[in-house]
């Protein structure tokens, strides 16, 4: 078993890179979506 | 600057080196010089990478320009947080697999010697001039408003540092900077407590952002559709089109900043070696990603915070008297010129406007004035206001025009000025010292980082490969700290070069990034994920592209094309992609033998998540 090539693919604290593609993507949609209210809020 | 401040900057600058000097004191080979014995830590990674991004001029003139423009610079760093997952996934295995101490000697095992050396080359001389330019920056500022000496500023600026890159390597670089980050965030939310207390009784955050929003401030999602301003509700241009087309030459919108952001990002993080040196330093490939994916979590609130703080000055300066002109030097200049007259009237009718606006400010109700529903100002009040504020506009109009005059040589753009400005008026003794500490500092981390990745392709992707003859270790490393004093000196120099030029060469700085990047993350994307592209293909495809790129630079700068220098980047990466799969069909379809070495290949046994 190829232990070193299971590291290069294990992705930090969650394991697995779909999590943390769905994690910056669900950030930045926050982030968006948070400064189109303060855009619109104090416009 | 009084006596305290003083000591506070020469106690943290003098304290930076020392520190700096002894975390590097036993590096005595290449492995401890350019990668810091990969024993690095992943914090320490993620506070290096912020600190070799983060230059001076960061600091400097993201307030004054949510100051002047408003808050969408922010949207420049949307494309940052995904490009770190791609970088994580495909870039940093590799490198750390093949153990190279430059992203361009992975070029050569993929392709051939032409296409690495071409790719360093174009980091050397792009990264060479724009650290110059970083240095020219800062210290025109700082010799600007505080009357310092050029010289002196400019080799305090970037030659101090030298002292302990030159000696310590990665290692006083990774160590120092860890210190910096803390410093400069501590500085700057020490400065940011500051406004805020200084701001009158019963205002508050709440109340900035109105101030701010009133007059365009919180401007922070554009869509670039029907001029700037766009918001979603298609009401001031959105992605209806009913109120115009999207406008390519607008630099920051939602969406440059996710498409361009992306791929400037993508290309940053993972082929400019200055970046590449950082998380290579981590003891393992988990504390390089790690290091990299919070990056991309941190970095659009930290640079929303930077804004903020110049959305407060702002605010600080709805109550406060405003300057004509942020830049006391530029009028000290146009008091010699034939506008002197002129100038004496408009600076004595502006500050007539200011004592107005401010006593009509006074007396509104309790200091939350002009900016919400409930203030109590009469119309006549609200609209006098508006009057003076038109006025004050065109006053400002007039002084840039002045500065714009051939005859005057001046420099119109008080931009970066305005943060300092009010740092060396309002705030109180010692803390002005720490300010300008963290200028500084932020200076030292960014071109630290840099002078040690181009000591380390000059060596690694140039000596050793074409000078003949062996080298020991103990010479390697001797030639590594010669090279890293020369390039030291060499920005010192472009930077003492820059300063005949003019402001517009401060611009340069970010669009000369875009440039090049585009390009050379062409190359790696193609090494990556076009198999079948062998290395003349890909090589000719970069000069080719290289060459567009610069072209239509040229052509928009002309207005002959209208695009901003964010789309450059996309252009460039597109451009080697589509043509290097062109003339690879074209040249022949032979597999380049190399991109099925297993080392290189790595990935191919990748999980599909």
């Amino acid at each position: 078993m190829d232990t070193g090539n299971n590291d290069r693919e294990r992705a930090p604290l969650f394991g697995k890179w779909g999590y943390w593609y769905a994690l910056v993507i669900g950030f930045l949609l926050c982030c968006i979506l948070v400064f189109d209210f303060l855009t619109k809020h104090f416009s | 600057m009084s006596r305290p401040d003083w000591i506070v900057l020469a106690l943290t600058l003098s304290g930076i080196i020392a520190y700096g000097l002894y975390k590097g004191r036993a590096t005595k080979d290449l492995d401890g010089y350019f990668l810091s014995n990969r024993t690095v830590p992943w914090y320490m990674v993620l506070l290096g990478i912020m600190g070799t991004q983060a230059s001076a001029v960061t600091f400097l003139s993201a307030p004054g320009q949510a100051y002047t423009d408003g808050m969408r610079f922010v949207q420049y760093y949307f494309g940052l947080p995904l490009a770190m997952v791609v970088v994580c996934i495909s870039f940093v295995p590799i490198f750390h697999r093949l153990k190279v101490y430059t992203a361009y000697e992975f070029l050569e095992r993929r392709f051939d010697l032409k296409t690495r050396t071409l790719t360093s080359f174009l980091f050397l001389v792009q990264r060479g001039m724009s650290t110059g330019i970083s240095i020219a920056a800062p210290s025109i500022i700082l010799s600007s408003l505080l009357g310092w000496n050029l010289l002196w500023t400019t080799i305090f600026m970037g030659g101090l540092l030298i002292v302990y890159t030159v000696s310590g390597g990665a290692k006083a670089v990774a160590y120092t900077q860890q210190l910096q980050m803390i410093i400069i965030f501590s500085g700057l939310a020490i400065a940011g407590y500051v406004v805020v207390h200084k701001l009158p009784p019963g205002v508050g955050l709440s109340d900035i952002l109105h101030i701010g929003g009133k007059a365009g401030k919180m401007n922070i999602i554009t869509t670039g559709f029907g001029g700037n301003g766009g918001g979603f509700d298609g009401k001031h241009g959105g992605f209806d089109g009913k109120h115009g087309g999207f406008d390519w030459n607008d630099r920051y919108n939602l969406l440059s900043g996710i498409i361009g952001g992306f791929f400037l990002a993508l290309s940053y993080f993972g082929t400019d070696q200055s970046q590449v040196g950082r998380y290579l330093t981590a003891r393992s490939l988990r504390e390089s990603r790690l290091g990299l994916l919070l990056n991309g979590l941190v970095k659009v609130p930290m640079q929303f915070g930077i804004l903020l703080l110049g959305v407060m000055v702002f605010a600080f300066y709805h109550f406060n008297r405003e300057p004509v002109f942020f830049n006391r030097s530029q009028l000290e200049l146009l008091a010699h010129t034939k506008y002197k007259d002129s100038l004496a009237a408009v600076t004595s009718k502006y500050e007539a406007l200011e004592k107005e606006r401010l006593s009509l400010l006074a007396v509104g109700a309790d200091s939350r004035l002009a900016v919400r529903e409930d203030s109590k100002l009469t119309i006549q009040a609200d609209v006098r206001l508006t009057e003076i504020g038109r006025e004050k506009t065109d006053i400002r109009a007039t002084i840039r025009r002045w500065l714009d005059d051939r005859t005057v040589g001046g420099d119109s753009n008080d931009t970066n000025y305005i943060f300092l400005r009010f740092v060396t008026d309002y705030l109180p003794s010692g803390l002005v010292g720490l300010l300008i500490a963290v200028i500084f500092l932020a200076a030292w981390g960014s071109i630290a980082a840099t002078l040690n990745s181009l000591a380390s392709c000059t060596i690694v992707d140039f000596h050793r490969r074409f000078a003949p003859g062996g080298l020991t270790v103990e010479k390697e490393y001797r030639l590594s700290q010669l090279y890293t004093l020369f390039w030291g000196i060499f920005c010192v120099a472009v930077a003492q070069l820059t300063y005949g030029l003019g402001n517009s060469l401060i611009e340069a700085v970010n669009v000369l990034g875009s440039l090049f990047y585009g390009v050379i993350l062409g190359v790696f994307l193609v090494a990556f994920y076009r198999k079948r592209v062998g290395g003349h293909a890909v090589f000719i495809s970069a000069v080719v592209t290289e060459t567009g790129v610069i072209v239509l630079n040229m052509l928009s700068r002309k207005g002959i094309v209208s695009l901003s220098f964010l789309w450059f980047n996309v252009v460039g990466a597109v451009g080697v992609v589509v043509l290097s799969e062109v003339l690879q069909t074209v040249i022949g379809s032979k597999v380049d033998s190399r991109a099925g070495d297993p080392a290189i290949e790595g990935r191919s046994a990748q999980r599909s998540d």
